[in-house]
C-alpha cells in the first residue's frame, strides 16, 4: 500500500479553525506537518493507538475526518479538508489500515494468553494480513480445529507455524474453492424490474444492475437481439434501457391502448412489445424433444378429432381465451415459466457483469454453442429408456441389485489368510487362552476319520447327546444377545455406533483425545530424524504432551462404568497402541544418541 | 410372474402383485366370461392399466377362438404413450409364441414423416397437405403427367404398391409399436406409417388410441367401421366419459364460421360453373349416382375418406337424397338460405333457448328448408366435394360445420337444444355471438358402443359414486365395483384445510374469492408448504381466471418472490405448448433437485393426464371447489334434462362433478404402494359431510377426522410429521395380518384356499 499526501487542516476540537497543513499517512502511522513551519502542531501518531474514525457525512457542511484514540473518551485528531473526495481517500485508506490492524490485534490476543512465547520469534515467520485472516476464518469455522489449537499452541506444546504446517492443504483449498464456484441465477425474478415513484412527481425510476441486465438478457432474447442490433450504432446503451423500461411500464400499466400506440410510433419500441418470436422458434424446437408422456401438444390437431367449433364452445367447464390482442399477450405466466427455465438452464458463461456489451456477445456465443452441441439421437435413446423406466411399478419389482463396484483382490488366499492371523493375534493379545494346536492333518486322514464319524452317528443314532437340548439352547441364547450385540453390531450398522451408546462426557472426551494425539503423532513423527536443538526441544514437547494424554486415557478407561468398560478399552486400545510406538522409537532414538555421545548425557544443548 | 384364476393362465409382468389388481383381475375375468359390460373403480396408484392389459391380453391367449381383440381408448396421445410402454413391458413376459401387435392410432400430424407435409407448421396443413398429395384424383393425374410434374408423397406411394400385392405383404412382425416407433419404421421402409398404421389396426391384437375414435361417429364411422363383435373395449380414466359423449354430438357456430361458410359456397359455386364449362359429364354422373339413392360413392379410396356422418350409424336414413338438393346448384342455395338465416339468429340481442323441433319447424317456415334436406346436408356436401375433387380440406371446414349443424338438428328431437348467446357472460363487453346445438343426453353418443362390442370396460381411479354412471350412460354393468386400497402404510394423508393462518376462513365461493383476506391466506398457506416439503408441489385452482388473478395478486403482496426463494414456480397456461415445456422444465427441476411449484387447473389439460407421481408431486393442493360455471345456459339446460330424464337432482349432479374432478386432480399424486403423498383440500365447504362424502372411497378412508378443520399451521405440522413418517425404512411386503404384496407363492396359495372352499 502506497502513502498517501492530503492537505489538511488539524484541529484539536470541531469548533476551532484549525491548522492548516499537509497529512501524510503511510500503513503504520500518520504524520502532519503544519504549513506554518513555527507551528506546535506537529503530529508523528501510530496508528496502533487509533482505535477508531469518525466522519462527517457527505454533503454536511465540512469534510471532517476524526481519528479516535480512545473509543469511549471521544478524544481524538481531526482533520478538516477542502473537499468531500480527498477526505473519502484518506477516509478509505484509514479504513483499510485500521482494519488489518484489528485483525493482527485479534490474532494477537489469543496469542497473547500464551505466558510465554517460545518458538514464535525462533523462527519469525512474517505473516501477511490476508493469510492471518484466512487463518483466524478457518479456526471460527471449525470448532475443533479452534481447540486443536487453543490446546496445542497457545498451550505452548506446538508453534503457531508448526501448528499450520501442516494444515497447508487446507488455506490451498479453501482460497481455491472460493474462486471457482459458479453461482447460478437467482431466484428471484429479477428481470421484473419494479419501478419506484418518489411520491411527489409524476417521475417513475426503474434501477438495473448489470445482474438484472443479464437476466433480462438470458430471458427475452428478443431484447438480447435488439441490444446487439441497435447498441451502439443506432443508440447509445442509456437510450436504449429508457426505451426498454418505458416499454416495461406501459405494459405494466396494462394500458394496451397506449402500447399499441406508441409502438406504432417507435419501431424499436415496439421491438419490446411484441411477442417474442424467438421464444416462439425456440419452443417450437424443444417441444420435439419433449418426453412422450407428457407431449399434450400431440392432442392438438388430431385431425379427426379436433374441427373447429365442434363440441360445446361455451359450457359451465370451459373458459374462452381473452381477445387476441399482440400486445396483450405477454402474461405474467409467461414470464414466470420463461424465468424458471432460465434458471433452470443455469449460467452459461464466465464473463464479467461489468460491461453490458460483453455480456451480450458471451451469452449470444454461448447459445450458438447450446444448439450445435446436441443430438437428437442420444436425447431420443435416453427419453425412451426414462420412459420405460418411469412404467415400472418398483415395488413390484423385485428388488434390483444396486451397482456396484467388485472388490478386487489380487491374490485373496494371502488376504484372507493374512486376516485370520491379524484376527488371531488380536485374540492372542487380548484374551491370551488360545494356544496353537497342531492341526496338521492330512486330506485322507480328514476324510476317513470324518467318514467314522458319520457312519458312528449312522449306525448309533444321536440318542446320548452330551448336554440337553434345552439346556444347550438356553445357554446359546443366553450368549448370544450379549455376543451379537457388541460383535454383531461393531462397525456392522453405519446408523448405531459404539460411541453413541457410550456417555456423552466420555464420547466427548474420547474424541478429543483422539483428535489431539493424531496431530501430536503427526508432528512427533515428522520431527524425526532430529537433526537441530529446536527439533531437540519439539520432540521432548510432544513427548511431555503425549505422556499426560497417555494418563488421562488411562484414566478414563478405568473410571468408565463397567458396562462400557469394555468397549471403552475397545477403543482406547489403538490410541494406547500408537502413543506406545511413539514412545517406544523415541527411547531407541535416544538410547542411540546417548550410545554415541556418550560424553553428552544431556542431549546436546549447546 | 404367471399364475391362475379359474382356468386363465395369467401372464404378469412382475415378481409380485398387490391384492386389488388380483382382485380387479378376478372382477374382470368375470365379466369378460359372462360378455358384458363392466364398470370399475380402483384407486390411482395401485397398476390399474397393468392389471387391466395383462388380464385381457392372457385372457386372448387362453382362449384363441374367436380372436379377442383388445381396443384401448386414452383420453390424450401422452396416455396412450404411456400405455403402450406398460404394455411392451408386458410383451416381454408373454410366452415368445404367444407374441401379438399393439399399435397406437392418431393423427396424420403425429404419424406423417414427409418432410414438406410435416413442413407446414399448423395442424390443418399436414391434413390437407397430405391430401393434396395423395387424393386419388391428383394420383390419378401424377400417373397420366411425366413423373414429377405433379407432386405426389413417396411414402404413400411405396406403401400403396406394398400392399398392393396383399395385406400380409404390409403386415407388422408382432410386437409392441408406438407412435415414435412407427414413424421411424415409416422411415426405414418408406413406407407412410400413418395408412400403414389404418390399414393394421384391423390385425392387431391390440389397438390404442383416443376416445373419440369411437365415440365420436364422424371418426368412429371412418376408423372403427370394420370392428368385429368379438372386441374388449376399454375406457381408462373414464370419470370424465359423460362429457367426451356430449361433445361428440355437440356443435357450435360462430360469426366467423358463418363468415366463412359464405366464403366457401361462393367458391364452390366458381367451381360448379368451371366444371360446367369444362366436364359437364362429372356433375350429371353425381346427379344420377343421387338419383339411385348413393350418396357415398362406393368405396372410396383409402386417402378419399372423409369424416363420416355426424349422426349415429342407427339413425342415419337409408333413403335416396331428396330430389331438391340433387343438383349442385340447388343444393348450394339451400345452403346459401341456411347460413344466411343462421346470421340472421345470430344477430340476437337475447340469449333464447329452443328445443330442435321448433328450430327446425322456424327453419321450414323462414328459409323454406325441411327436416329431411337438413339431414341429408352433410353427405351430400361430401359427395359434392368428392366431385369437385377439393383437395384443400381445411379451407372448406366452416362449410362442413354448417352441415355437421344441419344434419344433426334435422335428426335428434330429444336431448339436445339449441342456445344462443350474444356474448359471454363472464365477458359481457366482448360481443361474440355463439349458436350451440348441444347434447344433453350422454348416453346417446356410447349407445352404439354398448350395442356393437361384446365387452365394454369403464373405469377411472374416480367413479363414486358409482351408481351414477350407469343412469347417465344407460347401461346394464354385469360387474360394477369399487376397490379400496390396501396400504403397507399409510402413505397418503389427505387433509381439509378450512381456515387460514389467523383462523379466518378460506374459500373459493364467488363471495369470497376476492377478498384480499382469501388470497392472502392461501399465499400463505402455499409459502408455509414450500418451505418445508421437498421437490415437487402441484397447486390445482378452480379455473384460469382465478388462477391468473390470484397469481397477480400474489405477486403483487411480494408472496410470490418469497415461494420462488424455495421453489421455482411453473404455470399452466391456454397455450399446450408453453404448458408442455413448463412441465417438462417442472420434471426437470424435481429430478435435479431443485424443486418447484406447477399451477395448474382442475378440468384442464394437465389435470386429466399428467402424473405428479413421485417425487415429482409430494404434495398437491386443491384451491378451493372446482364447480362448473352454474349460470351458463348449456349447463342449466343440460341440468334440467338430466332432472327430468334420470331424476338428479341438480345440486348432487354439480357436487358429484365438482368433486369427481377435485378427486382426479389430488389422485395424481401416487402411483405405487412405495410412493407417498400429501392432498390439501382447501376450501371450508370440503369440511361439509355433503360435499365430502362424495370422495372416493380411497381419499375418504384416509381422511382421518382430526383432519377435517385444520388450520394452516396445523396442516404445516401434519405435514411435517407425515414427511417425517414417511422418510423411514418400511416392510414393503406389510406386515400382520394383511398382505399388501402378493409373491407367485401366495397367490397359489389363495387359489388352493379357493378350491377348498368349494
Amino acid at each position: 500500500m502506497a502513502v498517501i499526501n492530503m492537505a489538511a487542516k488539524y484541529k484539536t476540537t470541531v469548533k476551532e479553525p484549525g491548522t492548516p497543513g499537509v497529512l501524510r499517512m503511510s500503513e503504520d502511522k500518520f504524520i502532519f506537518v503544519p504549513n506554518d513551519p513555527r507551528s506546535a502542531m506537529k503530529l508523528n501518531v501510530d496508528f496502533r493507538n487509533i482505535k477508531g474514525h469518525k466522519f462527517s457525512k457527505d454533503g454536511s457542511k465540512q469534510a471532517l475526518l476524526n481519528l479516535t484514540q480512545d473509543s469511549e473518551k471521544g478524544g481524538g485528531y481531526i482533520f478538516e479538508f477542502d473537499n468531500f473526495s480527498d477526505r473519502n481517500v484518506c477516509r478509505d485508506f484509514v479504513g483499510k489500515v485500521l482494519g488489518k490492524f484489528q485483525a493482527m490485534m485479534s490474532s494477537k490476543q489469543n496469542e497473547q494468553l500464551v505466558p510465554e512465547k517460545p518458538a514464535a520469534t525462533v523462527h519469525g515467520e512474517q505473516l501477511s494480513t490476508t493469510e492471518m485472516e484466512l487463518r483466524m476464518k478457518l479456526l471460527r469455522e471449525d470448532s475443533e480445529l479452534q481447540k486443536l489449537h487453543k490446546q496445542f499452541v497457545i498451550g505452548g506444546v506446538l508453534t503457531e507455524s508448526e501448528f499450520w504446517a501442516t494444515r497447508k492443504s487446507l488455506l490451498d483449498d479453501d482460497a481455491q474453492r472460493t474462486a471457482k464456484q459458479r453461482a447460478g441465477f437467482k431466484s428471484a425474478m429479477l428481470a421484473d424490474v419494479r419501478p419506484s415513484t418518489d411520491g411527489r412527481t409524476n417521475k417513475v425510476t426503474f434501477s438495473l444492475t448489470p445482474e438484472i441486465i443479464h437476466q433480462i438478457f438470458a430471458e427475452k432474447p428478443a431484447v438480447h437481439r435488439a441490444f446487439l442490433n441497435f447498441v451502439p450504432s443506432k443508440m447509445t446503451e442509456k437510450d436504449f434501457w429508457t426505451k426498454y423500461c418505458r416499454a416495461e411500464y406501459l405494459h405494466r400499466t396494462k394500458n394496451s391502448v397506449a402500447a399499441a400506440a406508441e409502438a406504432a410510433e417507435d419501431e424499436e419500441l415496439a421491438v419490446f412489445l411484441k411477442h417474442d418470436e424467438i421464444l416462439a422458434n425456440e419452443a417450437r424446437h424443444k417441444i420435439r424433444r419433449v418426453d412422450p408422456t407428457l407431449d399434450m401438444e400431440a392432442d392438438i390437431g388430431d385431425d379427426y378429432i379436433h374441427l373447429p367449433d365442434h363440441g360445446i364452445l361455451r359450457d359451465g367447464s370451459k373458459e374462452t381465451a381473452d381477445a387476441e390482442n399482440e400486445f396483450a399477450r405477454r402474461t405474467l405466466s409467461q414470464d414466470l415459466n420463461r424465468h424458471a427455465a432460465v434458471v433452470l438452464e443455469g449460467r452459461a458463461l464466465d464473463v464479467e457483469l461489468g460491461d453490458t456489451r460483453t455480456a451480450a456477445e458471451a451469452l449470444a456465443r454461448s447459445k450458438q454453442e447450446l444448439s450445435t452441441e446436441i443430438s437428437d439421437e442420444k436425447t431420443n435413446q435416453e427419453r425412451m429408456e426414462k420412459v420405460s423406466r418411469m412404467t415400472e411399478i418398483e415395488d413390484l419389482q423385485a428388488p434390483c441389485s444396486l451397482p456396484f463396484a467388485p472388490l478386487c483382490i489380487k491374490d485373496p488366499r494371502e488376504y484372507f489368510d493374512s486376516q485370520q492371523a491379524n484376527a488371531f493375534k488380536a485374540l492372542g493379545d487380548t484374551g491370551g487362552g488360545i494356544t496353537p494346536v497342531d492341526c496338521s492333518l492330512k486330506t485322507e486322514e480328514a476324510y476317513i476319520y470324518l467318514l467314522e464319524q458319520i457312519s458312528e452317528v449312522k449306525v448309533r443314532g444321536l440318542n446320548k447327546p452330551v448336554v440337553q437340548p434345552e439346556a444347550a439352547l438356553k445357554v446359546l441364547n443366553g450368549l448370544n444377545p450379549y455376543l451379537s450385540s457388541t460383535k454383531y453390531h461393531l462397525g456392522k450398522n453405519p446408523q448405531e455406533c459404539v460411541l453413541d451408546r457410550l456417555p456423552n462426557r466420555t464420547k466427548d472426551e474420547l474424541m478429543h483425545h483422539w483428535t489431539s494425539i493424531q496431530e501430536l503423532l503427526r508432528h512427533f513423527w515428522s520431527s524425526y530424524p532430529v537433526t537441530t536443538a529446536y527439533l531437540y526441544n519439539k520432540v521432548l514437547r510432544l513427548k511431555d504432551a503425549m505422556a499426560q494424554i497417555y494418563h488421562k486415557l488411562q484414566e478414563i478407561k478405568e473410571s468408565v462404568q463397567s458396562d462400557f468398560r469394555h468397549q471403552v478399552s475397545l477403543l482406547v486400545q489403538p490410541m494406547l497402541q500408537a502413543l506406545d510406538a511413539a514412545f517406544a522409537h523415541y527411547d531407541t532414538e535416544q538410547q542411540k544418541r546417548s550410545v554415541k555421545s556418550g560424553n553428552k548425557p544431556n542431549g546436546f544443548v549447546q | 410372474m404367471k399364475f391362475l384364476i379359474d382356468d386363465v393362465t395369467v401372464y404378469f409382468p412382475y415378481d409380485y402383485i398387490y391384492p386389488e389388481q388380483y382382485e380387479y383381475m378376478v372382477e374382470l375375468k368375470r365379466a369378460l366370461d359372462a360378455r358384458g359390460h363392466c364398470l370399475l373403480e380402483m384407486p390411482t396408484g395401485t397398476g390399474k392399466t397393468v392389471a387391466l392389459l395383462s388380464l385381457i391380453s392372457s385372457y386372448a391367449l387362453a382362449r384363441p377362438s374367436p380372436p379377442l381383440k383388445l381396443l384401448y381408448c386414452t383420453r390424450t396421445v401422452h396416455e396412450m404413450e404411456k400405455t403402450l410402454a406398460e404394455l411392451r413391458l408386458l410383451h416381454s413376459h408373454l410366452p415368445p409364441t404367444h407374441r401379438s401387435l399393439a399399435l397406437g392410432l392418431s393423427s396424420r400430424k403425429n404419424l406423417c414423416v414427409n418432410p414438406i407435409a410435416l413442413s407446414s407448421a399448423s395442424r390443418d396443413s399436414v391434413d390437407s397437405a397430405c391430401r393434396r398429395l395423395t387424393a386419388s384424383w391428383v394420383r390419378a393425374a401424377a400417373a397420366e403427367q411425366p413423373p414429377g410434374a405433379v407432386p405426389t408423397c413417396p411414402f404413400f406411394e411405396a406403401y400403396d404398391r406394398a400392399a398392393s400385392s396383399g395385406p400380409d405383404a404390409v403386415l407388422l412382425p408382432p410386437g409392441v409399436y408406438t407412435l415414435g416407433d412407427l414413424r421411424a419404421l415409416g422411415r426405414e421402409k418408406g413406407w407412410c406409417p400413418y395408412f400403414l398404421a389404418r390399414q393394421m389396426i384391423r390385425y392387431a391384437n391390440v389397438v390404442v388410441y383416443s376416445y373419440q375414435y369411437l365415440l365420436d361417429p364422424k371418426v368412429a364411422g371412418i376408423i372403427s367401421r370394420e370392428m368385429q363383435r368379438e372386441c374388449v373395449v376399454v375406457f381408462d380414466e373414464a370419470h370424465n366419459i359423460d362429457n367426451v359423449c356430449i361433445e361428440a354430438l355437440s356443435v357450435s357456430v360462430r360469426r366467423q364460421t358463418l363468415d366463412g361458410a359464405t366464403r366457401n359456397l361462393h367458391r364452390m359455386a366458381q367451381e360448379i360453373d368451371r366444371f360446367k364449362a369444362t366436364d359437364a359429364s362429372r356433375l350429371r354422373a353425381e346427379y344420377n349416382r343421387l338419383v339411385e339413392g348413393l350418396a357415398q360413392r362406393g368405396n372410396l379410396a383409402l386417402t378419399d375418406a372423409w369424416l363420416a356422418n355426424p349422426a349415429l350409424p342407427d339413425d342415419i336414413l337409408k333413403e335416396a337424397v331428396p330430389g331438391n338438393i340433387r343438383r349442385a346448384e340447388h343444393f348450394l342455395s339451400v345452403l346459401r338460405r341456411l347460413v344466411q338465416y343462421l346470421k340472421g339468429r345470430l344477430q340476437t340481442e337475447n340469449v333464447e333457448t329452443e328445443r330442435p323441433v321448433d328450430f327446425v319447424a322456424s327453419v321450414s317456415s323462414q328459409a323454406g328448408i325441411d327436416q329431411k334436406m337438413l339431414r341429408f346436408c352433410y353427405d351430400r356436401l361430401h359427395s359434392l366435394m368428392l366431385t369437385l375433387e377439393i383437395t384443400d380440406t381445411d379451407e372448406f371446414l366452416h362449410i362442413q360445420t354448417i352441415c355437421d349443424f344441419a344434419t344433426l338438428v334435422g335428426t335428434y328431437m330429444q336431448g339436445f337444444s339449441i342456445i344462443i348467446e350474444p356474448f359471454d357472460e363472464r365477458m359481457p363487453h366482448i360481443p361474440d355471438p355463439v349458436l350451440q346445438l348441444s347434447c344433453h343426453d350422454a348416453s346417446l353418443a356410447i349407445k352404439p358402443v354398448f350395442d356393437r362390442f361384446q365387452s365394454v370396460i369403464i373405469t377411472s381411479g374416480t367413479l363414486s359414486p358409482i351408481d351414477l354412471y350407469p343412469r347417465l350412460l344407460n347401461f346394464n354393468p354385469v360387474i360394477s365395483r369399487s376397490f379400496t386400497m390396501s396400504l403397507t402404510r399409510d402413505c397418503i394423508c389427505p387433509m381439509v384445510l378450512t381456515r387460514g393462518s389467523d383462523q379466518l376462513p378460506v374459500s373459493t365461493k364467488f363471495d369470497m374469492r376476492s377478498d384480499p383476506g382469501v388470497v392472502r391466506n392461501y399465499g400463505r398457506l402455499l409459502l408455509e408448504m414450500v418451505a418445508a416439503v421437498p421437490d415437487g408441489i402441484v397447486c390445482f385452482f378452480v379455473s384460469y381466471s382465478y388462477m391468473d388473478g390470484i397469481v397477480n395478486s400474489w405477486n403483487e403482496m411480494g408472496i410470490l418472490q418469497d415461494v420462488m426463494q424455495h421453489k421455482l414456480v411453473f404455470i399452466e397456461t391456454q397455450d399446450v405448448v408453453e404448458t408442455t415445456l413448463a412441465l417438462d422444465n417442472y420434471r426437470r427441476a424435481c429430478d435435479c433437485g431443485r424443486g418447484a411449484v406447477f399451477f395448474s387447473v382442475a378440468r384442464g389439460k394437465v389435470a386429466e393426464g399428467i402424473d405428479f407421481d413421485r417425487h415429482y408431486g409430494r404434495l398437491v393442493i386443491m384451491f378451493g371447489v372446482p364447480f362448473q360455471y352454474t349460470l351458463s345456459r348449456i349447463l342449466i339446460a343440460r341440468l334440467e334434462y338430466l332432472r327430468n330424464t334420470f331424476q338428479i337432482k341438480e345440486g348432487d349432479f354439480l357436487t358429484f362433478d365438482a368433486l369427481r374432478q377435485a378427486a382426479q386432480c389430488v389422485g395424481r399424486v401416487i402411483r405405487s404402494k412405495a410412493d407417498y403423498g400429501m392432498m390439501i383440500f382447501a376450501d371450508k365447504r370440503y369440511s361439509r359431510h355433503d360435499k365430502r362424502s362424495k370422495l372416493p372411497g380411497w381419499i375418504l378412508s384416509h381422511l382421518r377426522d382430526a383432519h377435517l378443520n385444520l388450520s394452516t399451521d396445523m396442516a404445516l405440522h401434519i405435514a411435517r410429521e407425515f414427511l417425517r413418517r414417511m422418510a423411514q425404512p418400511y416392510d414393503k411386503a406389510g406386515t400382520g395380518g394383511r398382505k399388501t404384496l402378493l409373491s407367485q407363492e401366495d397367490l397359489e396359495k389363495m387359489g388352493e384356499g379357493v378350491m377348498d372352499m368349494f
